[in-house]
């Protein structure tokens, strides 16, 4: 597949020509934030910086209607009721601009929970086959960025199906545009091709770009979360800033919780699935009015211990896929950039380490 | 990892803060205070529990979290909470309503100048490039100094400044048991609530429109209720329930904003304007405006701002035949 090249001056016309074949869901500029909003005519795609939110609700939309339902009386015989279901229509062709490297891999995390674990879920399926992931490869790490804890790195291609390198030559802004898929391919077709000169030019620049901070040794961190599990002092200490809101969880390209819910209008209604969040207490609430994780403590030590502990040893087989990916997490670093009180995943689970090591300094390397 | 210094980060002030937190601890089961978060930009609360966490406090510019927010989650305990004169008001308006008891908390009160809006220097700049940062000269009138990786830049603290701080009226905390640093005259702007007569001079579908606009970023998380130190219902608020069922689960313009209204109302004449909810918006909602539109209609329905005195009942809370400022429409008891 040959490299191509698009103009920062073309992105806009670039943009409106796929936005004919599908729904364009594109990075604008909203004050302080960058969300993504349906593509218009008018919009200037905004891909300077990550998006605020992720590219998650490209697949997992945050309100999704599984199916509409009538309950119709027969008339005859009022203790018969009949109910009538309609499917929802199946997704349009959609594609996103301006995902990171980080996003797109988070697509591999939600295929494990919704296509692999053994139930295939249609909805996500359906979302999955007809969307395209058109990805911004990062020049720079931001300081909440820890992609390359999970094996990413800024210019990971896997998940994307066009990863664009940006690029200035001889003054002109744009991006190098790689196919990594045939899909990705075909949406390339009308660019010209990327010269010598851009390709030796993006090879610089990326020579050039300094090396992330070595990421920690994180071999044990499964085994220490559960070593931590009941120390509740430690998890009261950690999550006493939280604010149980769902900031960390609905920005995050990989938390997949959802609840289904009836919403009913008399004699008909639908049934939704809307992503839900384990920082709510209504989480685990249960009918008895129970509840397993009463306070904030249980529910940020789900948060780490589903990404970092639980999720490795649901799949074993996780620990060498080709995406690198270990844990729940890809680290995008949303969760720390627009957290409210500044809560950071991973001095959470530096602090698990080193305090599973102190508790427990023998067994540190045959934990997991 | 940070390095700020600021003339209200003075070392003596830090000292005594310290000082005074250690000879409270054995009388509390924690003070929440502030410690330096992720980056040099960010605060983040702490938990201090024994002398050796002492060390971890900070105050400067960045300390811009209201941790009277954490006080109504941790009923039960005796704590100890830093706070700024803005966070005092809160704390008054907790103990007017009995959701917190005075003998159950100590406050360590500091003067302050004003902090710095994250999202006004975002709009500027990518902020996570930012490797330290430094005040220089007073909070109001001075600069800040910010190191990015291809060298320094100064910019104007005014310009910096939270909105709140720029009208702010009570730099001291109105309540505190260690008043920690000198008190400081107020060199808030009166409040003329030009931000309001803005959006009012739109007409109706444009104002319907902005909001619409703005409305349709959010993405339910309650950051914005959960934030707020008066907000006290969290998981049991009328947003999440099922039955009766005010809400749908949807993320639909028409439950977004259903929520935000229900929030400024239940707010009426208890909101002390701290932000909190606007500033933990990840999308940058300016929900703050809904709240301040109610708080100027307790002002001139009711003469009253809240969270400013301890004996004061706050009007919605009460009754009275015939307020001074509502004409009954001539209708004789």
């Amino acid at each position: 597949m040959v490299d191509r090249f698009l103009k920062d001056s073309d992105l806009a016309a670039v943009t409106a020509a796929w936005a004919r074949d599908f729904r364009v869901l594109a990075p604008v500029r909203e004050g302080a934030a960058i969300v993504y909003r349906l593509f218009s005519e008018d919009m200037h795609p905004f891909l300077l910086r990550p998006p605020t939110s992720s590219a998650k609700e490209a697949i997992l939309p945050q309100t999704e209607n599984l199916f509409t339902y009538k309950y119709r009386k027969d008339q005859d015989d009022l203790t018969r009721t009949e109910v009538f279901l309609a499917e929802a229509l199946p997704p349009e062709p959609t594609l996103i601009l301006g995902p990171r490297p980080c996003d797109a891999r988070g697509r591999h995390l939600l295929d494990r929970v919704f296509l692999e674990r053994g139930v295939i879920d249609p909805q996500y399926k359906a979302h999955r086959a007809a969307t395209l992931f058109v990805t911004v490869a990062c020049t720079s790490m931001q300081n909440t960025c820890f992609c390359h804890w999970t094996g990413g790195a800024m210019d990971d291609e896997s998940g994307s199906d066009v990863l664009l390198h940006p690029v200035t030559i001889g003054g002109v802004g744009g991006f190098v545009a790689h196919a990594v898929t045939p899909a990705g391919e075909e949406l390339l077709a009308t660019l010209p091709e990327a010269t010598a000169p851009m390709l030796e030019k993006l090879a610089e620049r990326r020579a050039a770009t300094p090396e992330p901070e070595p990421a920690p040794d994180l071999s044990d961190i499964a085994g220490s979360f559960l070593a931590m599990f009941d120390n509740l002092d430690f998890w009261t200490d950690q999550s006493a800033r939280c604010l149980s809101c769902g900031v960390c969880t609905y920005l995050c390209p990989t938390c997949s919780c959802f609840n289904i819910t009836d919403e009913n209008y008399g004699m008909s209604g639908r049934r939704l699935r809307t992503w839900d969040t384990c920082m709510s207490a209504l989480y685990t609430l249960e009918g008895s009015g129970h509840n397993p994780r009463f306070s904030r403590a249980h529910r940020l030590r789900n948060r780490v211990g589903h990404k970092f502990s639980y999720h490795p040893r649901e799949f074993p087989e996780a620990a060498t896929a080709p995406s690198g990916l270990e844990f729940s997490c890809t680290g995008c670093g949303r969760c720390i950039k627009s957290c409210p009180v500044a809560v950071d995943i991973r001095q959470i689970v530096l602090d698990v380490l080193a305090a599973a090591a102190e508790k427990a300094p023998d067994k540190v390397g045959g934990t997991k | 990892m940070a390095s700020n210094s600021s003339a209200s980060d003075s070392p003596d002030r830090i000292k005594t803060l310290r000082a005074k937190i250690a000879s409270e601890l054995p009388n509390v089961d924690f003070v929440l205070g502030y410690g330096r978060g992720f980056d040099p930009l960010h605060a983040t609360p702490v938990t201090v529990r024994t002398e050796k966490d002492l060390d971890r406090l900070i105050f400067d510019p960045t300390c811009v979290q209201n941790l009277a927010t954490s006080l109504y989650g941790l009923r039960g305990k005796r704590l100890g909470v830093v706070v700024k004169g803005c966070d005092s008001r809160s704390i008054v308006q907790l103990l007017q309503e009995r959701l917190w008891e005075r003998e159950n908390l100590v406050v360590f009160g500091l003067p302050c100048e004003g902090v710095i809006d994250l999202a006004k220097l975002r709009v500027t700049m990518d902020i996570a490039s930012v490797k330290a940062v430094r005040f220089e000269g007073s909070v109001r009138d001075g600069k800040v100094v910010l190191t990015l990786p291809e060298g320094e830049r100064e910019l104007p603290s005014a310009g910096l400044l939270a909105d709140k701080c720029l009208r702010c009226q009570h730099p001291n905390p109105l309540v505190s048991d260690h008043l920690i640093g000198p008190e400081i005259e107020p060199q808030g702007a009166q409040d003329t609530y030009a931000d309001l007569a803005a959006l009012e001079k739109l007409s109706t579908q444009e104002r319907f429109d902005f909001w619409k606009r703005q409305m349709g970023r959010c993405i339910r998380c309650y950051a914005c209720r959960n934030a707020c130190p008066l907000c006290v219902c969290k998981h049991v608020c009328l947003a999440d329930s099922r039955e009766p069922h005010w809400l749908s689960a949807e993320a639909t313009l028409q439950e977004k904003w259903l929520f935000q209204v229900m929030h400024a109302l239940h707010l009426a004449g208890r909101c002390t304007e701290c932000g909190e909810c606007q500033r933990s918006c990840p999308m940058g909602i300016p929900i703050l405006l809904l709240k301040r539109m109610m708080n100027r209609e307790l002002k001139e329905l009711f003469n009253y701002q809240a969270g400013v005195s301890l004996e004061a009942v706050p009007p919605l809370h009460t009754f009275l035949m015939e307020e001074d400022r509502i004409k009954d429409r001539g209708l004789l008891w």
